[in-house]
């Protein structure tokens, strides 16, 4: 059987990177699209380059997408990544370009191309996505499945409720959820606690290769970062955690509900909404106010085990 | 010494939470709201849950409705009487002449600085007491919440029927400036009476043998309705603190409730983020200051075996 395709729709960051290195050993990844989120489109697009010149990808293409979200003010960039959006190593600037499509057109190109095969990974705002649904209404039946690093069932970071990767633009999350493309969704409460401490960071050191000192440096700093700003005790690895499932679909766990996004709230608006009541067995017809299931929801992750099938990947470059 | 006072609508777990205040705490009244039913009915649910246990206290009867807007009632986990179940006396007594919210209000002011409300339905009534009197918020030593959840909901996804029932009514209450002590849900849910616990209490008297009737027809529900194994004792968990101290661990922490139309409407927002103090970053909003305790960890076999305890002395 041939590797799942893939194709990941990214606002790089240091997570990101890792997401892009994993995705490309173990998936056919065909393609990358950058989105404004963590930081500028300009710097994400750079930063998408970094990634794929750093793991010797020459083969994917990126193409670059949308600057700002659909309808809503644009947020302040992330602070868990620096400047640059990928700040602690000394990278070259890239000598690769994004190919000429925009990123929307790339994406509904390679879905027509590999239609019901495509998964699309979905780790910073959702804009592209967004925008591809209504710009071609057959998107949603080309993909196979949409995968979303982004709320929580539980607490938000930019928000008490809600998570930065929604909150960015929660219109176009909206759409993605409402859109009838079947969902899997990992959150904040499992990303949180799944990234990389010193010891994982000292193993990537460890190899003496060459891209995993690059992504050591990289991670320390951002190690530094999430501990300043966010109390994590880890270097987070959110947007990993959407690839994970099809390389390795022991180590996150699902629960088939309910996922949905608030537009409105004073204090909620970019929350994900999720029925973690139960939707199964003979109950679930007695609870009210339930809707429809449109989500595969992460409620359960193996943090340890999952980052060490990483490291390994990582440490696998040159 | 602390006085107590507890407003209810009971409700299953309301009745074992009156009888298990009643026996170790000064509950100088007894005030009725809607939410799990109406309040005609948990009115007389009340009333009846005293009869029974031969308890002199003042019950007075308050709001039918919220604030705002229609009521959903919890009645799908209580039945069409609200106590669904058992078979208890019919009322001895009659409620007070005065309405709840001014029997809140005469009671924190009789008892100032010592008066404990223990608010586990909606908070209709405290929240037109505060609104009615603004010293009221001074004179009381504090509150002691069930609603609302950190987490999983009842009858909406990441909602609970306290303040479902009536969001303008907890808005106003868990932003007095009262000290509050709260409990949500997502917790309480896990408080459970088991079969071998209303196995106990069948052994007991007539009183705790009607509480073995009511944990178990609620235990069946909560089976149907949330796939829950056990008699959740959300209500008693109010109390605990001031019983016995020590078996609920509680963290201050900011909340607020989402009053918007929209899916969240009802919710009770709690500001868990490990953001450390001081913070101030563009991509993280501040934390605003706690308002209240909220409730993290529970001994719950230890809290059961009280309740138990407690029920078998009548």
């Amino acid at each position: 059987m041939s590797k799942p395709k893939i194709l990941i729709d990214c606002d790089p960051g240091h997570d990101d990177l890792v997401a892009i290195l994993f995705a490309a050993k173990h998936l056919d990844l065909v393609g990358v699209t950058t989105v404004h989120g963590n930081n500028t489109l300009e710097n994400t697009t750079r930063n998408g380059l970094i990634s794929l010149e750093l793991g010797k990808l020459d083969d994917v293409p990126l193409a670059k997408g949308c600057a700002e979200p659909l309808a809503q003010v644009q947020l302040e960039v992330a602070a868990g990544h620096g400047k640059s959006g990928l700040d602690g190593a000394e990278v070259p600037e890239p000598a690769r370009k994004p190919i000429d499509q925009h990123a929307v057109d790339f994406i509904i190109a390679m879905a027509e191309k590999h239609k019901e095969e495509l998964i699309l990974a979905t780790i910073g705002p959702e804009t592209n996505i967004a925008m591809a649904l209504k710009r071609e209404p057959r998107l949603k039946r080309w993909l196979r499945e949409i995968t979303v690093m982004g709320g929580s069932t539980t607490t938000g970071n930019f928000t008490p409720a809600a998570e930065f990767n929604i909150a960015c633009d929660v219109e176009a999350a909206w759409t993605v959820f409402e859109s009838g493309v079947p969902l899997r969704m990992v959150g904040l409460n499992i990303t949180r606690v799944t990234g990389f401490d010193e010891a994982d960071i000292a193993r990537l050191r460890a190899s003496r290769k060459r891209a995993a000192a690059v992504i050591a440096d990289l991670m320390e700093f951002y190690l530094g970062r999430t501990r300043a700003a966010y109390g994590l005790k880890v270097a987070t690895m959110h947007d990993v955690c959407a690839v994970i499932p099809y390389v390795y679909p022991d180590l996150i766990t699902y629960l088939h509900t309910s996922a949905r996004i608030e537009t409105a709230g004073a204090y909620t608006r970019g929350m994900t909404v999720c029925d973690l009541r139960h939707p199964s067995g003979s109950a679930a017809p007695l609870l009210r106010n339930r809707t429809e299931p449109n989500a595969l929801v992460a409620v359960d992750v193996k943090s340890r085990e999952l980052i060490d099938k990483v490291l390994d990947t990582l440490i696998e470059y040159d | 010494m602390t006085k107590f006072l507890i407003d209810c609508d009971p409700g299953h777990d309301d009745a074992i939470a009156i009888l298990y205040a009643a026996y170790h705490l000064d509950v100088v009244g007894i005030t009725t709201v809607f939410g799990n039913q109406t309040v005609e009915k948990t009115t007389y649910n009340t009333l009846r849950v005293l009869t029974l246990a031969g308890l002199d206290i003042p019950v007075a009867r308050g709001c039918g409705r919220p604030i705002i807007g229609a009521a959903p009632l919890g009645d799908d986990a209580h039945g069409k009487t609200g106590l669904d179940g058992v078979d208890l006396p019919e009322p001895d007594r009659a409620p007070v002449g005065a309405h709840a919210v001014d029997f809140i209000i005469e009671t924190a002011q009789a008892h100032r600085g010592a008066l404990q409300l223990v608010a586990i339905g909606a908070q209709t009534n405290v929240a037109l007491a505060l609104r009615r009197e603004p010293r009221l918020a001074g004179w009381l030593a504090g509150i002691s919440i069930m609603g609302g959840t950190a987490g999983v909901g009842s009858l909406k996804p990441m909602a609970c029927v306290n303040v479902l029932s009536d969001p303008e009514a907890a808005h106003i209450v868990f932003s007095s400036g009262v000290p509050i002590r709260w409990i949500g849900y997502e917790t309480t849910r896990t408080v459970l009476m088991t079969l071998d616990d209303i196995a106990r209490l069948r052994t007991g008297g007539r009183v705790a043998r009607m509480m073995a009737e009511i944990a178990a027809w609620y235990r069946e529900r909560q089976l149907a309705v949330n796939g829950i194994d056990g008699a959740p004792m959300h209500d008693s968990c109010t109390l605990a603190p001031f019983i016995r101290p020590g078996l609920i661990r509680y963290e201050p922490v900011p909340l607020a409730v989402e009053l918007a139309e929209g899916l969240a409407r009802g919710m009770t927002i709690v500001d868990r983020r490990p953001i450390p103090p001081g913070t101030r970053l563009s991509s993280v909003t501040p934390k605003a200051p706690a308002n209240v305790e909220m409730a993290v960890a529970v001994d719950r076999p230890a809290l059961i075996r009280d309740i138990v305890d407690t029920l078998l002395t009548y």
